[in-house]
């Protein structure tokens, strides 16, 4: 039982490395995905000594026959055993919490007064607009897009965020985590060193009857590649 | 496929529900009319007894745990192949069939089989002969029966909700979403709402005011603390929900803008509803936590380890649920500080957390651990909690949760934490003190099968789901494209739902011939530890006479070991007085009415509604139905 356990969790970690979100394909990505395998480290091994424990426990003193009529001898409680267990767990959350302060101050979206403020912040900045059921981005020449994101590689994307209606959430899940798109809001939000590929990007908050088609194509493409696609013109109309 | 109707075309899951439930109320008017049992009916319309108000309770739960649960296997369904069409569930259906589910089971199952569990066992562990207040009771049990069956009727009428459990705004104003639907929501769930901060205030009273002479607070059972905190937390939780939904009523009905426009904000709502919805999780998991308890020191021979650290963590527990609400809006954006502060509470909770797990596994340590039903249950609880623990501080790193938010990651998370806490708390309930309620006792055999088909569903259900959220399924999605690597994990979370569906049936199969057999068992057939397996089974609606005086925790267990019986006391208890009443059925069935007037702009109706809800006031203040029992005592006023 427990080596079937034991089995089925390499089995699981081996097919982590398809996993997008594990395997992410920019920095911050990277940021975040090394929080979830530091996290997930740590809680294996509160898993595995709880089921351990437990199978333990659960086996040697399951009834049988010849423990007909046995009373067992109570036991109050044990301090130090208490207390151990209320320990262990403050010092594996002190070291979870360290990384998770500084990757948190380094990547948590910030609310803006309008699209401009934040402006200053090195980098590409892209206007994000989500409006049931399409995401408009404008790029820093005026040029505007619908559900198609353009982005260089190897360079920190500035998306400011906003939303024309309900609340929406801008992902993608192969590049780094979401931030909501709130009406009368506008968040910055970084996204360092995408790599080179196309990714889908999806709406992640409930915003109505076509919320799971409200998905767009991203695609990271070179630096002179995204200079010769600002140059052409929309073919859209806004 | 929509089938045409009095010049309307009816989608036909709608006809589909009232062809069943109208052959389903033939079948069961026929059975009433054959066995005659119509005065069983009229007697638990009016009964404010509280084994009856808790079977109550139990019954409606269990019914529209059943409805949800087929929500949920709808869902499956439309999820089991990607670009699949199930039958209508794609779009607004889709969103109907998931904004359903989630508020079903939170409001009309969870919440009020935990309230029946606590009606019928709390008095009955704590040596109470009712609840403080038998007529309150009543009322909360029936504000929670009319707005469940309102929130139901809108699918009757095709325009059920879609706007999620959490009806964010600004989706759910009157902007976007004008039609009654959402209306449903916001009437249902407030009227049922009332009615749960009713039987809160009536737990707390009870435990404070009538225990019996001995039964100090750190004798009690975990079972009565857990129902204790659990319902302050649902007296200040509901109470902020109450608010919440009062302001998007106005939104809604007269235009008033708290959550949308220049001066509202709907980050609003998302604050107000999460200071309800964390505390909730909790509301929802401690009373199973202390039904777990119980049951563990009953079928391991053993006392519990730790008394005090048990009442200690469900303390804290309930604390700080109260300072974690933000982790639900990482996303939000509310800043580094923020998000922080609440990722560092939220770690927090993991420590009393853990404390209670161990200390469960340490009262089996060196006992005799007898695998009933109930204990099945329990022990499959352990390791199944602990897994959506640890997936909750996952969650609680702020940054990480940027990726698993709003993910099926999250909801691998809360089905992991909810199912095995609460519904695997609600089935070892129902399996412990089923002889209690109705006098007979489960199949074993049947019990078993049900717990092995529900846990290997639920796994194979909700592990596969952490990855499926990993690679980028945003929740409340009805489909996925085949190239996303999305196929494999969701077509066995579809294979398990259903195998969950089949444990359920299996309970149901169980219930029914159980009932059916009548086969009357004794007052303790667990070997019991408490006061409420020395009364007869089913409880008797006079218990404890004479009353125990109690002198240790799990008084009747160590009676028993010395070979003794409970000592007891002819001293007269002041003791609640359950009289029968029709008041509270047709106050609460008004206010549905009353906001059924309002929802459709009927204003005559609500008028007249309303006006009959305040004559039932003024019919109560008049009318004492204590009257009768005054003046037998001996000296006039035996009870207070």
């Amino acid at each position: 039982m427990k080596r079937l356990m034991l089995l089925s969790f390499v089995f699981l970690l081996s097919g982590c490395s398809d996993i997008a979100v594990l395997n992410p394909k920019s920095v911050t990505g990277q940021e975040q995905a090394y929080l979830i395998w530091l996290s997930l480290g740590i809680m294996t091994l509160v898993i595995l000594v709880v089921f351990v424990l437990f199978a333990w426990f659960t086996f040697k003193y399951r009834y049988t026959k010849n423990k007909d009529g046995f009373v067992p001898t109570d036991v109050k409680g044990n301090l130090k055993l208490e207390l151990t267990w209320t320990i262990i767990p403050f010092v594996l959350l002190a070291i979870l919490a360290v990384p998770t302060i500084m990757t948190t101050y380094d990547h948590s979206p910030e609310l803006q007064a309008d699209n401009r403020e934040g402006a200053d912040k090195e980098g590409t900045h892209i206007n994000v607009t989500g409006q049931q059921f399409t995401w408009t981005f404008e790029y820093e020449n005026g040029k505007t897009v619908h559900d198609e994101l353009i982005i260089p590689e190897d360079e920190t994307i500035v998306f400011h965020i906003t939303s024309k209606d309900v609340i929406h959430s801008f992902w993608i899940p192969e590049l780094a985590g979401k931030v909501d798109a709130v009406p009368g809001r506008v968040y910055t939000y970084e996204i360092k060193d995408a790599e080179r590929g196309t990714y889908r990007g999806k709406c992640a908050e409930y915003c109505g009857i076509q919320h799971t088609n409200m998905v767009f194509n991203t695609e990271v493409v070179s630096k002179s590649d995204y200079e010769d696609y600002l140059k052409k013109p929309d073919n859209q109309d806004d | 496929m929509y089938i045409p109707f009095f010049e309307k075309h009816v989608p036909s899951d709608v006809i589909a529900a009232w062809v069943s439930v109208i052959i389903i109320g033939i079948v069961l008017a026929t059975y009433v009319i054959k066995q005659n049992k119509w005065s069983v009916i009229w007697e638990y319309m009016r009964t404010t007894h509280h084994r009856k108000v808790g079977t109550l309770y139990m019954i409606f739960g269990f019914l529209f745990f059943l409805r949800a649960g087929v929500d949920a296997l709808l869902i499956r369904s439309q999820l089991a192949l990607p670009q699949n069409e199930f039958w209508l569930f794609q779009f607004q259906k889709y969103n109907e069939v998931f904004t359903t589910h989630g508020t079903m089971m939170i409001f009309f199952a969870a919440t009020p089989m935990l309230l029946g569990l606590m009606n019928v066992a709390v008095p009955l562990q704590i040596g109470a002969r009712d609840l403080a207040f038998p007529f309150l009771n009543a009322v909360g049990f029936w504000l929670f029966f009319a707005g469940g069956m309102l929130f139901n009727l809108a699918f009757f009428f095709d325009s059920a909700p879609a706007i999620g459990w959490t009806g964010y705004a600004p989706l759910s104003t009157s902007l976007f979403t004008p039609d009654v639907n959402s209306d449903y929501y916001v009437f249902g769930v407030q009227i049922s709402g009332l009615g749960t901060i009713f039987t809160a205030l009536n737990i707390i009273v009870t435990i404070f005011r009538h225990r019996a002479p001995g039964m100090k607070l750190m004798r009690m059972p975990l079972f009565t603390w857990a129902s204790l905190i659990t319902s302050f937390l649902i007296l200040v939780a509901f109470t902020v929900l109450a608010i919440g939904l009062y302001l998007l009523m106005f939104d809604r009905m007269f235009d008033t803008k708290f959550f949308n426009g220049p001066d509202g904000d709907p980050i609003f709502w998302q604050h107000l509803f999460w200071i309800f919805g964390h505390p909730e999780v909790y509301i929802l998991a401690l009373p199973a936590f202390g039904l777990f308890s119980d049951i563990i020191t009953t079928f391991s021979k053993k006392r519990i380890f730790g008394y005090p650290a048990m009442v200690i963590s469900i303390g804290t527990i309930a604390f700080l649920a109260f300072t974690v609400w933000v982790h639900h809006m990482f996303t939000v954006g509310l800043g580094p500080l923020v998000n922080t502060v609440f990722a560092l509470t939220t770690m927090a909770i993991a420590v009393p957390t853990g404390v209670k797990v161990f200390n469960w596994l340490f009262t089996m340590r060196g006992g005799v651990l007898r695998m009933t039903t109930p204990m099945l249950f329990s022990l499959g609880f352990i390791p199944s909690f602990v897994m959506g623990g640890v997936t909750g501080v996952m969650l609680s790193v702020s940054a990480a949760d940027f990726q698993f938010h709003d993910s099926h990651f999250v909801v691998a998370h809360f089905h992991y934490v909810i199912l095995a806490s609460t519904i695997l708390g609600i089935f070892a309930g129902i399996y412990y003190y089923f002889p209690k309620i109705t006098g007979y006792q489960l199949n074993e055999k049947l019990g078993k099968w049900h717990f092995w088909l529900f846990l290997i569903g639920y796994h194979l259900t909700f592990f596969p789901m952490h990855i499926t959220g990993m690679n980028g399924m945003p929740r409340r999605t009805f489909t996925y494209d085949v190239g996303e690597g999305l196929t494999a994990t969701n077509f066995i979370s579809t294979i398990g739902a259903f195998l969950m569906g089949i444990g359920v049936a299996v309970m149901f199969y169980n219930l029914f011939i159980t009932i059916r057999k009548k086969e009357r068992v004794g007052s303790d057939p667990w070997d019991g530890r408490t006061l409420e397996w020395t009364v007869a089974s089913p409880a008797p609606e006079d218990s404890f006479q004479p009353m125990p005086i109690v002198k240790e925790m799990d008084p009747y267990w160590y009676a028993k070991q010395r070979g003794e019986d409970l000592e007891t006391t002819d001293e007269k208890l002041a003791s609640p007085i359950s009289r029968d009443s029709i008041i509270p059925f047709i106050m609460a069935n008004l206010l549905a009415v009353l906001s059924f007037g309002l929802m459709y702009g009927w204003i005559w109706l609500a008028v007249l509604a309303g006006a009959g809800v305040f004559m039932c006031f003024i019919i109560r203040a008049f009318r004492d139905e204590r009257e009768q029992y005054y003046g037998k005592g001996e000296d006039g006023h035996e009870s207070v």
